[in-house]
């Protein structure tokens, strides 16, 4: 379920991502809703999650992503608690003392100090880098190595699932932002561990090593480590005097009298120890989480923006809906199908009336000249004639009736007024209604044209009136 | 909720468009109006009311265009006018006024009442004909009627035929009406459109800033389409060129069915990939009825994989050789500067040479097809990115072609379009310049790198003006 949160999450980003893909709304919805938020304009991410806040009934209950959601932030619960528990077992048998050899702070700074800069050396770098080259600075981390045994257990389709989800990128600030945690974690227990040994065990530290190394110069390069801490805390600074003490040369099983008879003193490595692991490994470490969180955070904004889906919504939050519909539904009309019914395909030679329908008198002499039809008895109807004369041209006529029409005019209603009136005539035995095309075209018809003929006829159902399709 | 009754009674400039039955004042409107759901046919009364079709920003109306059916009884209706005690010119509005009031519920004047009533609530008229057909005086009763009704008017001539009698035209409608245009509502351009609207504005004062504000909204409305055709294009060719298939196998290596499964579903990916952006544009253009027409373009049946497309969208041997030389050199270039020029530019003509090469592998050459060893007992096969040349170009090209086709189809067509009737070659419309920007982003994709955000823009641009030279 959505929370109600100003900040990019990973969970706002996921749930965003889960909702555009079962909806979007249209532009109209979303102009709209822009529109009601005008003051979040001027900021897309706030007005996307305001948006989502808005929308989040729309998506299923419960999706995939939010258990795996649950799934990842259990698995990395699991891998912290294990990161600090392991640094803390680390940090114990690094310090165990059996009370025969003392611990050679050597091998502790290596932990405390060494492995975690190298570490970190490696994640800036791979941070830099992209592709296959962090892919390959990714095998120095324990992390990859934790991920990839968890790739043979059964939920290792969830996680590929889970990662198909993120941008390269992302994952890849996701990854190093959680190898710094966890890395602090470890080193928390590391300290952890030394305060409680030292607090527990009277513990004498010794240093060794097979390199010819002497006590002032071992001492400059303590000094140099301290440096960060040397001038506000000189006592968490070993002395010349016991690193002299506690320089431990192949000493195999038994300790130095020297060094039994100044075990007290020996203790005194503890303070520095505990600085290096405190500045080293945790504050160093710290202010890197802190980096790659922001690195994260301010990639997971940008993928915000980037997912599908957004850019839609971007735009048309921003776009003046334009719409040029209209509102009232079309009332489709029924079209007839046409037939052969009612249909003469021949044109006789003479006709008794000759009527011409919009055609003038010399139109209509032409006409039968050029179709060789003729009739004593000529007359015109519609155009600019009255009703009264239509009506007595109409009562007029005889026997066989051949009526001109131009096939490119549709039959209106006021052609088939006069047709009613002559289907009235009693004297008139037969209608031809001949649909003639332009003379440009010499009379010729359009197909289409003369078949709306045919319909508008047909229509009629009357058995006196004929269409002249030749 | 909007209805049109209120519309009427808003301050806005609205337009009833009129004339005889069948001379296309419906695919004007839905031209007009980028609206193909408007019924068009060749049956007189195929429009049977008047429909109000709105031209709303935000919600707000800028002005209303009405679609009418034609006169039925044109007669009658100018007989009963004359019929009436004689009045001054500004009282014949009132006239007809009184016929709709007397005849509203008579049977015989429905289309008459229908088309009359917008122009007595004060649309202005804009007359229809069609000039492929002889001008007849029957069409003098209909423009006496509307200019008892004393609105603002503008004729249209309307060629649908081949013929062309638009001079006799003119000469009658100039007794009648102030403005007569010449508008193809089947081939009018967007240009053509603007110029109509414009002439619009000049028929009343007051209607010049809504139809002005109208123009600005559509001019970016075109502009926002035309973006977002080339994102969509842009977005199809990164997600099909970067597109990898991968399937699980059992044995060490795919033996031939799993190899032939997983190239059938890489390719099926793409063909779908393409149909969806062919539906976005669709959408994007506002062509809502496209899909109802089976088969409407024919690249449909010239399939995306098929030596067909590959010679009408493709490029030619020629070009593709320059092309991948260019590409070619451009690799070879990165070991010359890593030697700092010491190997005398030899790799970029090596380069180029292999790139030319590699444009020749024939078109069954067209994706990597590999074997990956994820982990102990695991293996997939891999197919894809795209490796062939050419195929970038047949994608583009056949994306452009169909984006083209859309975006300049007018609303008021109804018909299918075919293929063979256009003339398309992806070469003429992208340059050899064009294809070297084209190029850095293809060859990104290849290998199955993410192409640099500069160079992606530049890809944009390309498309875009490819896209408008096309328009």
């Amino acid at each position: 379920m959505y929370k109600k949160n100003n900040k990019i999450s990973i969970e706002s980003y996921l749930n965003l991502s889960e909702l555009l893909k079962e909806y979007r709304g249209t532009h109209e919805e979303n102009r709209l809703f822009a529109l009601k938020h005008k003051a979040l304009l001027q900021n897309p991410r706030q007005i996307l999650l305001k948006w989502m806040e808005k929308n989040s009934f729309r998506k299923s209950k419960k999706t995939e992503t939010q258990t795996l959601l649950q799934k990842f932030s259990t698995l990395s619960n699991f891998i912290g608690l294990f990161s600090l528990i392991f640094g803390f077992l680390a940090g114990l048998g690094l310090l165990s003392y059996s009370g025969h050899a003392p611990v050679n702070v050597i091998y502790y700074l290596l932990f405390a100090m060494v492995i975690p800069l190298f570490s970190m050396i490696v994640s800036i770098v791979s941070l830099f880098s992209s592709g296959a080259a962090f892919n390959v600075f990714s095998l120095f981390f324990p992390l990859h190595w934790i991920e990839t045994v968890l790739n043979f257990f059964s939920f290792k389709d969830k996680i590929d699932t889970f990662n198909t989800l993120f941008s390269d990128e992302l994952k890849k600030w996701m990854f190093m932002s959680r190898l710094q945690l966890f890395s602090l974690l470890f080193s928390i227990g590391l300290l952890f561990a030394l305060l409680v040994i030292v607090v527990s065990k009277d513990v004498a530290f010794s240093w060794s090593t097979t390199l010819n190394v002497s006590d002032i110069d071992f001492f400059k390069l303590l000094a140099s480590i301290g440096f960060p801490w040397g001038h506000t805390l000189p006592s968490a600074i070993p002395s010349v005097e016991l690193i002299e003490m506690s320089h431990y040369y192949r000493l195999g099983e038994n300790l130095n009298t020297q060094m039994i008879q100044n075990a007290d003193k020996l203790g005194a490595w503890w303070k520095y120890l505990a600085m290096v692991t405190l500045f080293y490994a945790i504050f160093l470490r710290f202010l890197l989480w802190l980096a790659t969180r922001y690195g994260f955070q301010k990639q997971l904004k940008k993928d915000f923006l980037e997912l599908d889906g957004v850019e839609k919504l971007l735009r048309e939050f921003n776009t003046p809906f334009v719409s040029t519909e209209s509102p009232k539904e079309e009332k489709h009309l029924e079209i007839v199908k046409e037939s052969d019914e009612q249909v003469a395909h021949a044109v006789a030679k003479v006709y008794e009336t000759i009527i011409g329908w919009n055609f003038s008198k010399d139109e209509i002499l032409l006409l039968n000249d050029a179709k060789g039809v003729s009739s004593s008895n000529i007359r015109t109807v519609g155009g600019n004639n009255s009703f009264s004369e239509d009506q007595k041209i109409a009562k007029e006529a005889k026997s066989e009736v051949i009526l001109y029409v131009k096939s490119w005019e549709p039959p209106t209603m006021d052609f088939v007024d006069f047709l009613e009136e002559l289907l009235a005539n009693d004297n008139v035995t037969e209608i031809q209604v001949y649909p003639l095309g332009t003379v440009g075209r010499n009379y010729e018809s359009d197909e289409r044209e003369v078949a709306i003929w045919k319909r508008k006829i047909q229509g009629l159902k009357s058995k006196k009136v004929w269409v002249i399709d030749v | 909720m909007y209805s049109s009754q209120e519309s009427l009674n808003n301050d806005y400039p609205k337009f009833a468009v009129v004339g005889h039955p069948n001379k296309g004042k419906s695919s004007i409107v839905s031209s007009l109006a980028l609206d193909d759901s408007v019924q068009i046919g060749d049956t007189p009364g195929t429009t049977q009311v008047k429909r109000g079709f709105p031209l709303k920003v935000d919600g707000k109306i800028i002005y209303e265009l009405f679609d009418t059916p034609g006169f039925q009884r044109a007669r009658r209706v100018l007989s009963w006018l004359n019929e009436q005690e004689p009045v001054s010119a500004d009282k014949k509005g009132d006239v007809v006024r009184a016929f709709i009031a007397v005849h509203r519920d008579d049977e015989r004047f429905i289309d008459e009442i229908e088309l009359l009533e917008p122009i007595m609530n004060g649309a202005g008229i804009i007359y229809v004909v069609d000039a492929s057909k002889p001008y007849g005086s029957e069409y003098e009763t209909e423009m006496e009627i509307l200019r008892w009704c004393g609105q603002p008017s503008m004729a249209i001539l309307n060629l649908i035929g081949e013929e062309d009698y638009t001079e006799q035209w003119k000469s009658a409608l100039g007794h009648y009406f102030r403005m007569v245009r010449t508008f193809n509502p089947i081939k009018a351009t967007f240009r053509e459109h603007i110029e109509l609207l414009d002439s619009m504005s000049q028929l009343k004062e007051e209607w010049t800033k809504s139809i002005k504000v109208a123009i600005k909204v559509l001019e970016d409305l075109q502009d926002q389409k035309i973006e977002q055709t080339v994102d969509s294009i842009v977005s199809n060719m990164l997600k099909t060129l970067s597109y990898v298939h991968r399937q699980k196998i059992v044995g060490e290596s795919a033996t031939t069915d799993e190899e032939e499964k997983s190239k059938l579903s890489y390719r099926e990916k793409i063909i779908k990939f393409e149909k969806e952006q062919e539906k976005n544009i669709e959408s994007i253009w506002n062509h809502r009825s496209i899909e109802k027409i089976e088969n409407m373009l024919v690249l449909d049946n010239v399939g995306l994989f098929s030596k067909e497309s590959a010679s009408i969208f493709g490029l030619s041997q020629q070009q593709l050789i320059i092309t991948g030389a260019s590409a070619g050199a451009m690799g070879g270039l990165g070991i010359d500067l890593l030697l700092g020029g010491g190997s005398l530019f030899l790799g970029s003509l090596i380069g180029g040479a292999v790139g030319g090469v590699g444009a020749m592998i024939g078109f069954d050459n067209l994706y990597e097809v590999k074997v990956l060893g994820q982990s102990i007992g695991k293996r997939e096969l891999s197919v894809g990115p795209m490796q062939n040349l050419n195929f970038p170009y047949i994608l583009l090209g056949r994306s452009l072609y169909h984006a083209s086709v859309i975006a300049k189809r007018s609303h008021a067509m109804r018909g299918d379009i075919n293929l063979e009737q256009e003339e398309f070659l992806t070469e003429q419309i992208i340059d050899s310049e064009m294809r070297k920007t084209l190029e850095k982003v293809h060859v990104s994709l290849r290998k199955g790198e993410e192409p640099k955000e500069e160079d992606l823009k530049a890809y944009k641009k390309v498309l875009k003006e490819s896209f408008l030279g096309l328009l």
